[in-house]
């Protein structure tokens, strides 16, 4: 069987699977407590250059690295998450995006640091054998798997409907005495810290990072597959992300003999179905394909 | 219990609330006035929900003029707001479990006194609350802010738009959580006939400002019915 995991497919499954992660983190974000994270590339990227630049340019060991880099991404969402956390969905919006573009911008600014547009790397293995990539695999698809089993179970806890109950209705939450302001800061602080967990496991899956790994289409693609799947399922990411970006980026890009003439077309028609794929779930099934369906004379 | 003095409140630049003086005690107190005459900023403003621009509120003796909304709950008030007073998407046994954060005795025991209260709405425990008709949700609201353990419940308005039988129970309800539980209650109504029903004291407000504050039993409807009359 491993006999098909060539070193390419292992490298689009890490990425279909780094999505995964990321579009069920932006469920317990959005879907679960309704905070609008529109900078996921922001703390993803942050996580993965933080990780490149400490192991590559400072040299410090691998696992301490990866420690300091998730606690990087930790205290800057920490000091974003205390701006944003009463502020309106629309500002949430803003600043988020903002925060995406600022990382972007900074990545590809501060050369000294980050080498720019040239690239970073190389990001190695923590283990450098012949198996790395597949180890690399298995790890991120436990992470990920620990992630969605983290997502299922939170809904069903006191603090899930807690989470909930803030979503739909924040004052009379707090009229309930539940200080919102406190919960929505630590789910989204926790959640922005694993995104960056998964950005320093993907980035020795991408080897060497180049600020256009971290641009808005990260994000956009998040969000897509998400509201896709269903926002308020806990496998909303799961499934979007299997209709989405494993078809995409997985099943035609390895499957399908496109001529290289044509490569281009197929990122074009890629962008075009995902559009025309969320208008359609928004007008049928605004919430997601695992959400309930939209009531007949609803429209 | 609660005191109100001086009270000025309103949105943004706009002041609806003048000068208000109200004193609750342990008792069915009833607020009542027309369209606009500030009885649910009064409600919001009590409940920390809109800033207080002028004036003093006490609740127990204790200055709550500036303390956070979730701090008054922890306190012991309760508020039922007019409109979106239910979590829609959380089941009417997950609804009244977000009320149980505070006081003595166990969720369950405070969920089950609420489905005694209310069988209505046990036989629906686990449907989501956002299915419910419109009475059985203020039954829940009802049971969420009982379920609070208050001394103090606020409703804002908890009978429009029912039918008469479900404004009879409800307000039977009130009279009977009063009774049972000892909790002062301030009514905000749009029905004075059936508000003064189940009050012993009442208050108008016109424009924004203190017409009649006075007990139930010393007031006829015609001197209430001219604070309706701007």
């Amino acid at each position: 069987m491993f006999d098909l995991l060539t070193s390419y497919t292992l490298f689009s499954l890490s990425t279909v699977m780094g999505f995964v992660a990321l579009a069920t983190l932006l469920h317990l974000q959005f879907g679960l407590a309704g905070i609008v994270n529109f900078g996921v590339v922001g703390f993803w990227g942050l996580g993965m250059y933080a990780f490149g630049v400490l192991l590559i340019q400072f040299e410090v060991p691998y696992p301490l690295a990866m420690l300091l880099a998730v606690a990087i991404v930790a205290a800057v969402s920490l000091l974003i998450g205390w701006v944003i956390v009463d502020l309106n969905d629309q500002a949430v919006l803003v600043a988020t995006l903002a925060f995406g573009t600022i990382v972007t911008s900074l990545v590809t600014t501060e050369k000294w640091l980050t080498e720019g547009v040239v690239g970073l790397g190389s990001v190695p293995y923590p283990v450098e054998t012949g198996d790395g990539a597949l180890w690399q695999f298995v790890v991120l698809t436990a992470v990920t798997a620990a992630i969605v089993i983290y997502a299922a179970r939170i809904a069903k806890t006191p603090y899930g409907r807690l989470l909930a109950a803030k979503r739909d209705n924040e004052p009379l939450a707090r009229g309930l005495g539940k200080n919102t302001s406190r919960h929505k800061l630590t789910i989204f602080v926790i959640t922005c810290a694993l995104m960056g967990f998964v950005g320093t496991l993907s980035a020795p899956v991408h080897r060497f990072l180049t600020p256009d790994l971290i641009g808005p289409g990260v994000t956009f693609s998040a969000w897509i597959a998400l509201i896709v799947g269903g926002k308020r399922h806990p496998l909303g990411g799961v499934l979007g992300v299997a209709l989405t970006i494993f078809v995409f980026d997985f099943v035609i890009e390895t499957y399908v003999p496109v001529p290289s003439e044509h490569a281009a077309t197929v990122t074009v028609i890629k962008t075009i179905v995902y559009g025309v794929t969320l208008i359609v779930a928004l007008m049928f099934r605004p919430l997601g394909l695992l959400g309930p369906g939209r009531k007949r004379g609803s429209r | 219990m609660l005191e109100l003095r001086g009270i000025r409140s309103g949105y943004g630049d706009v002041t609806i609330l003048k000068d208000v003086d109200l004193t609750v005690e342990a008792e069915i107190f009833a607020v009542l006035g027309a369209n606009g005459a500030g009885k649910s900023t009064l409600m919001r403003t009590i409940a920390r929900l809109l800033a207080v621009e002028a004036g003093d509120l006490r609740f127990r003796g204790e200055d709550v003029t500036a303390v956070a909304p979730n701090r008054l709950a922890e306190m012991g008030i309760s508020l039922v707001p007019q409109e979106a007073n239910i979590f829609p998407n959380l089941t009417v046994r997950e609804n009244l479990s977000l009320g149980t954060m505070f006081g003595t005795r166990s969720s369950r025991s405070r969920i089950d006194e609420v489905f005694d209260l209310f069988p209505d709405i046990a036989a629906r425990a686990d449907q989501k609350a956002g299915s419910l008709s419109g009475g059985e949700s203020q039954m829940v609201a009802f049971g969420r802010a009982l379920a609070q353990e208050p001394r103090l419940m606020l409703l804002d308005e908890p009978t429009t738009g029912l039918s008469p039988k479900y404004v009879n129970l409800l307000l039977e309800k009130v009279r009977q959580i009063h009774d049972s539980h000892g909790v002062a209650i301030l009514l905000a109504e749009q029905n004075a006939v059936k508000a003064l029903e189940v009050a012993s004291r009442v208050l108008v407000l016109s424009l924004g400002k203190v017409y009649l504050d006075s007990p139930v039993s010393e007031t006829d409807l015609e001197a209430i019915q001219g604070g309706y009359h701007i």
